[in-house]
């Protein structure tokens, strides 16, 4: 599909990046609040998750903000900016220490911890602390005939398995479903270089209507008026393709984890509804393996 | 007519909070913040005390990243500073306890949220003449816990008894509704949904000047009061239809993507149980009599 798109690919650095697995963390009295007040105790961030991968729904589960598969982190903070910055979607990931050493993962996304994929078999073997490596690649990558686009987080492979092609002028990107983007929330405080931002699924009959609440994680995304280059901004003729990361949440104005891919303008970047833009299908990972 | 609420019932009690100074990130002392359009900017932000910005003054034109009129005051220890940024109340009485301004009594006119945590306090430009960094701020504050007696169905937040009485409002089919200079689509929220809804601010998304000038809503000025669409904010703030937040404005505008002028919300009810009418003119630097 990409054939006839140039890239800078050959032009970029790969890098190792590392991190730790995780333990789950609590806020003191361990309450999540949902939009009427009541308050829940739900597992779902952190750690290794065992029975929710990439490819799976992001709706549904009795959890909150549920990181599939591994999620690592750095403990020392300017190296664990380095491991979120650097990191891209796809990349390849190893794991250097204990059981599972040398076992070889995937990338599927960024939260307050990266998020990487093994098959069932290694998790087993995985423990808190274990060490894994990435080899970062795509920070910088560009498509050279579409310099007005701008890519955040996008590995080269996971480039090639988008399904991009050139319709009327327009880089096109098959997404499973559009949003709303009033109903993008948490995470506007925040740069779009960091993390994601989560869609607000308090509406519930809303998600019903339009389907959202059918989201899976890893299903590819696209928002109108949404400029993400420097931050999340409400900008007419933009347009922003994202990345469902983890699952839903109780809490008001959170939701399923929306990580910007691609930003541009919406006359050189268009979408097209395809439902199976999935990055667990795209990469052949996760629930499709 | 006086709305029939629970404050007889509320505790007034002492929160401080010292005069915040101004801060930037550390080296290799980049000094830059990246406006919505990546173009690196220095201005003025948040915090200290500032001197030619009140309530009552223009949210939008200055050339400084939302900028907290009046005086900014906050607590060093964490857990002290969430107290003190969800005690106080808008409308809540400031004295000042410290140094050469001793005595001088001000008024709270906001709150800021996440990365900054800081409550906004209106005092006389003579009086912040006086002043220093560091100053101790007492905050008699009064409201948290206010009910609406005939409208259980509204949530206040950072809402003192003295604002409410002053709010402009009326009674039309039920359901109670009050008059606000604008009314802000849900689209439009930026920076605060998903946080907290009982301290911080929700701002507006102010990128596309287009977008406001239709709304009229680049007019703004420190202290209306004004609607947000569509926004539930019992607990954080988010969408959902039928719901609406009317808060004050509490900061100006800046910059960055998704930070806009600032929003404290005062009032919330989902399911069109509260209601804003066109008011213009609200603003409580009138509402609450403020000395310039």
């Amino acid at each position: 599909m990409t054939t006839n798109l140039r890239s800078n690919a050959d032009t970029l650095v790969e890098m190792a990046v590392a991190g730790r697995i995780s333990q789950p963390a609590m806020r003191p009295n361990g309450y999540l609040h949902g939009p009427d007040g009541k308050a829940t105790v739900l597992p779902g961030m952190f750690g290794i998750a065992y029975g929710a991968r990439v490819g799976d729904r992001a709706f549904g589960w009795a959890g909150d903000h549920v990181e599939p598969g591994v999620s690592i982190a750095h403990p020392n903070e300017r190296a664990d900016f380095a491991l979120h910055y650097l990191t891209c979607i796809g990349n390849g990931a190893v794991v250097t220490s204990g059981l599972a050493k040398g076992a070889r993962g995937t990338v599927t996304g960024e939260h307050a911890r990266l998020l990487i994929d093994f098959e069932p078999a290694v998790l087993e073997r995985l423990t808190i602390g274990d060490q894994i490596q990435i080899e970062a690649l795509g920070r910088g990558l560009v498509l050279l005939d579409f310099p007005e686009v701008e890519f955040k987080k996008t590995s080269p492979r996971l480039l090639d398995g988008l399904g991009l092609r050139v319709e009327d002028g327009r880089l096109t990107v098959p997404v499973v479903m559009e949003l709303p983007i009033e109903i993008m929330g948490s995470g506007a405080e925040l740069n779009a270089e960091f993390v994601d931002q989560d869609l607000m699924s308090g509406d519930r009959a809303l998600m019903a209507d339009l389907g959202i609440d059918r989201m899976r994680l890893g299903d590819l995304v696209a928002i109108r008026h949404a400029d993400h280059r420097y931050g999340r901004s409400w900008r007419a003729g933009y347009v922003s393709v994202a990345l469902c990361i983890h699952g839903d949440s109780v809490m008001t104005g959170h939701g399923p984890g929306i990580l910007t891919l691609i930003t541009g303008p919406a006359d050189r970047l268009g979408f097209v509804l395809d439902p199976q833009a999935n990055i667990a299908q795209r990469l052949s990972i996760g629930a499709a393996a | 007519m006086t709305l029939a609420t629970n404050a007889a019932d509320l505790v007034a009690v002492s929160v401080a909070g010292e005069i915040a100074h101004p801060g930037f990130p550390g080296l290799p002392a980049e000094p830059y913040r990246l406006a919505a359009d990546g173009t690196p900017f220095l201005l003025p932000t948040y915090g200290g005390i500032v001197y030619n910005v009140s309530v009552g003054d223009r949210a939008f034109g200055w050339a400084a990243d939302c900028i907290h009129p009046g005086v900014s005051i906050r607590r060093a220890d964490d857990l002290g500073n969430r107290g003190l940024n969800v005690y106080a109340c808008v409308g809540n009485a400031a004295t000042v306890m410290t140094g050469a301004a001793q005595g001088a009594k001000g008024c709270v006119t906001g709150k800021s949220g996440r990365f900054s945590e800081q409550v906004i306090v209106h005092f006389a430009k003579a009086d912040r003449r006086r002043m220093a960094v560091g100053d101790q701020i007492l905050i008699r504050s009064e409201g948290v816990g206010l009910a609406l007696a005939d409208h259980p169905e509204i949530a206040c937040k950072s809402l003192s008894p003295s604002l409410l009485a002053a709010l402009p409002h009326r009674v039309a089919d039920g359901r109670l509704e009050f008059g606000v200079v604008a009314t802000i689509p849900a689209h439009l929220a930026g920076a605060g949904l998903g946080l907290t809804s009982e301290g911080g601010s929700l701002h507006m998304q102010s990128t596309d000047r287009d977008a406001l000038a239709e709304r009229g809503l680049d007019r703004l000025r420190l202290g209306d009061v004004v609607a947000v669409e569509n926004t539930d904010s019992r607990f954080n703030h988010g969408y959902l239809r039928g719901a609406l937040a009317i808060g004050v404005v509490g900061q100006t505008d800046g910059p960055r993507a998704g930070y806009g002028p600032g929003l404290t919300v005062l009032m919330t009810a989902p399911g069109g149980a509260l209601g804003a009418y066109a008011a213009p003119g609200t603003n409580i630097a009138d509402l609450l009599g403020l000395e310039a």
